[in-house]
């Protein structure tokens, strides 16, 4: 008996770190959250109960809040499918080339694991500046230089496009999917005469379907986060016109620029549930075109 | 299958781990190291401070480089005069500093001496964030030379929530070597709106801009001062003038001169990240409207000689005031709100402190010290101490601190200010847009 519970005790200090930590700072953070996105809370004083008003606030009255979520769409339905396109193209890439394949993937990661952080938003903000490297370009090819702080969309393009380059971690994934393709597959569709565009439509992507589901939702959950590289770029306020007004940077303006803790909580919850709607129906779709090689087993 | 999946398994932790390096950016300015070097140079000098405890203290400020340099000599200063206190220092620019302090607040962890502004004052003193100063008057911060004045600049109903370390008003600060383009010398003394609209709209044609424009919620207070009205209500509740007539004279010509090339579009100001980039320094940009303060920097910053032109009028004796250009405020979180209290009065009475300052933070409130570093300061520095003993006869007293809500109005300002200069939206739309709005957020101060 005594032995039995060492044993158990042995198991659960092994897990400690991660329930600690969960409860501490995911789960009761999180319950507090939902508390609070029914009161008035100002930060500094005790919340104030006021039920579903922030909710209808958000629903009713709020412009800048449907502003923040089209954007945020904008952002998830155009960056995502294009840096996973992009990460499938890289993968393919590096998997028929041999020797040098290591140092490639590595160059190629890099820009995910750096993507985020704040020195390479501020390079960005550079590269498309008025003086910026990509404007330079477009001059010496004799084009006028695109005003990329001016229009709302080009803004945003700014941000769709960083993240597109960070399809590291994606590629990653795929790589290691196109190396799980049998290859007897080709070598029978060689026999019969398919070319390469045949080959990647009949094979390739079928069989990297489940992959694809699998990056596809994690990508669409991190887009839906994005924060810093919109904090940034447009210097925090999500300019021009707030044109790069992230769901998330709108929320942060809420919670610790207006002290509207209560709306903040509020606004996070809504996108919790935005987010699973999305990740249920990616789940829900995924039997009319994720192909399960193992099914029937 | 089965490899795949655990192939998969270890490509998200890869992930994940990776997600977790890549959002962990710290983008703290935070500055520890900088002010500690000396703690036992002058051990003779402080006889009472030998045996003191040591102190820790936390003090926070908003600036641009120039400040943030001297603030950090003065700091090292007042260490070396008490080798007992070791003052850490958390600083950033204006707009970050608000974002960075919030969090802080809630979670009582403000710094100890924090540097406060006229637009949060009411926001974090009426909420028991800061530590009511009346008691350490003259019991800490000596206050024999400070006019009664300058003290209650801080005053928020009978608590006086931060302390004035200097006296601010606003103009316009300008390269005369660039005005010259426009075949002006200098703008005459008794210049009118009209006089200013004209005069902008040369700069397109000389390939330059004329201003950055002007922060909307300082500069359409100060217009509606002349005209007798004002931004707020005298309680807060609400816009505090009534013809909506006033905001569209005030900021169709602004939102004009933006489309005729002859002042900067918002996605230009967008780029400017700090002195370094503004166009005025870059000798690409005739001047500034700001204030009086920021003269000194900017002039340090642009290493030529600038000049200063007053307000537009008409009006501008009504519409010009003099206000507390910042506070250092102490935090009810604070464990060492005397040593805190030490630490400003050493701030704004101590004379040779104050010839590091030069009066970045506003003309020195202590008249003594105002007096004993003049024949130090640099002519610049030497204008802004005049032009604002100028004001002192040429004003007339300033509003009530801004209200509760300020930063939510002072953002509504700045999107509708946008729209209007990249020409969306009309000033007449954007009058309406912001009474209905601006009044909403002031309503919440009813009770």
């Amino acid at each position: 008996m005594r032995a039995a519970w060492k044993n158990h005790l042995t198991g659960y200090a092994f897990i400690s770190p991660f329930v600690i930590g969960f409860l501490a700072f995911i789960l009761i953070p999180a319950g507090a959250s939902l508390y609070l996105s029914f009161t008035s809370y100002d930060l500094f004083t005790t919340p104030r109960w006021i039920g579903l008003d922030n909710y209808k606030e958000m629903f009713f009255q709020d412009s800048k809040y449907w502003q923040s979520l089209k954007v945020t769409l904008i952002y998830v339905f155009l960056g995502v499918p294009l840096r996973l396109a992009f990460a499938l193209l890289i993968a393919m890439l590096l998997n028929t080339a041999s020797k040098a394949v290591g140092i490639y993937r590595t160059v190629y990661y890099l820009p995910s694991i750096i993507g985020g952080s704040v020195a390479v938003s501020i390079m960005w903000r550079n590269i498309y500046g008025d003086e910026g490297i990509i404007n330079l370009l477009l001059n010496t090819l004799g084009l006028d230089s695109i005003r990329w702080f001016a229009e709302p969309f080009a803004a945003l393009w700014m941000l769709i496009s960083l993240s597109v380059w960070q399809f590291g971690s994606s590629m990653l994934i795929f790589l290691a999917g196109l190396k799980n393709i049998p290859n007897e597959l080709y070598e029978a569709a060689n026999v019969d005469g398919a070319g390469p565009v045949r080959r990647f439509f009949g094979i390739t992507l079928p069989m990297l379907t489940p992959i694809i589901l699998f990056n596809t939702i994690l990508q669409t959950i991190g887009a839906f986060m994005t924060f810093t590289p919109a904090y940034i770029i447009s210097k925090g306020e999500g300019g021009p016109l707030d044109g790069t007004l992230l769901y998330s940077l709108y929320l942060f303006r809420q919670g610790f620029v207006y002290f509207d803790m209560g709306y903040a909580s509020a606004m996070a919850w809504m996108m919790l549930i935005i987010v699973s709607i999305f990740t249920a129906i990616l789940f829900a779709t995924s039997k009319f075109w994720v192909h399960y090689e193992s099914k029937g087993d | 299958m089965k490899k795949m999946a655990s192939l998969l398994l270890a490509m998200s932790l890869t992930f994940s781990l990776a997600a977790c390096g890549g959002n962990n950016n710290s983008s703290e300015s935070s500055n520890s190291g900088e002010g500690s070097t000396n703690t036992q140079t002058n051990a003779g000098t402080n006889v009472k401070e030998e045996d003191a405890k040591p102190v820790t203290l936390r003090m926070a400020w908003w600036g641009s480089q120039p400040r943030h340099d001297y603030t950090l000599k003065v700091i090292e200063m007042y260490e070396k005069e008490h080798p007992n206190v070791k003052i850490e220092s958390e600083y950033a620019n204006f707009d970050d500093y608000w974002k960075k302090l919030a969090p802080q607040a809630a979670a009582n962890e403000l710094p100890d001496i924090v540097q406060m502004d006229i637009s949060y004052l009411a926001q974090y003193g009426q909420k028991g964030q800061l530590e009511d100063l009346t008691p350490y008057l003259n019991n800490g911060i000596d206050t024999s030379n400070i006019s009664e004045n300058s003290i209650s600049g801080g005053k928020l109903g009978d608590k006086i929530y931060g302390f004035n370390i200097g006296v601010n008003t606003m103009n316009f600060q300008y390269d005369p070597e660039l005005l010259k383009k426009l075949g002006v010398d200098k703008p005459s003394d008794d210049w009118t709106w009209e006089d200013y609209f004209a005069l902008a709209s040369k700069a397109k044609e000389a390939g330059l801009y004329f201003d950055g424009g002007m922060r909307p919620e300082v500069f359409f207070g100060y217009y509606l001062r002349s005209k007798g009205a004002h931004l707020y209500n005298a309680d807060g509740t609400a816009l505090g003038y009534e013809d909506d007539q006033m905001f569209v004279d005030f900021f169709k010509p602004l939102a004009n001169l933006v489309k005729e090339g002859d002042t900067p579009p918002p996605d230009v100001k967008a780029q400017i990240k700090g002195l370094e980039d503004d166009m005025l320094v870059k000798n690409k940009q005739v001047g500034i409207w700001q204030w009086t303060n920021q003269f000194v920097a900017i002039q340090q910053v642009a290493n030529r000689s600038l000049e200063m032109a007053h307000m537009p009028g008409p009006g501008r004796n009504e519409g010009l005031y003099l206000k507390p250009s910042m506070y250092f405020s102490i935090s009810k979180n604070s464990e060492n709100k005397e040593e805190a209290a030490k630490f400003i009065d050493f701030w704004v009475n101590n004379v040779e402190a104050n010839k590091l300052i030069k009066g970045d933070r506003g003309v020195p409130v202590n008249t003594q010290v105002a007096e004993g570093i003049k024949s130090t300061l640099d002519p610049a520095q030497v204008q802004v101490f005049d032009y604002v003993t100028w004001a002192q006869e040429n004003s007339s007293p300033m509003d009530p601190p801004d209200p509760v809500g300020t930063a939510e109005i002072i953002k509504l300002f700045a999107g509708l200010a946008e729209q209007m200069d990249f020409q969306k939206l009309s000033a007449e739309d954007a009058a309406k847009q912001f009474r209905k709005e601006a009044n909403a957020i002031l309503a919440k101060n009813k009770q």
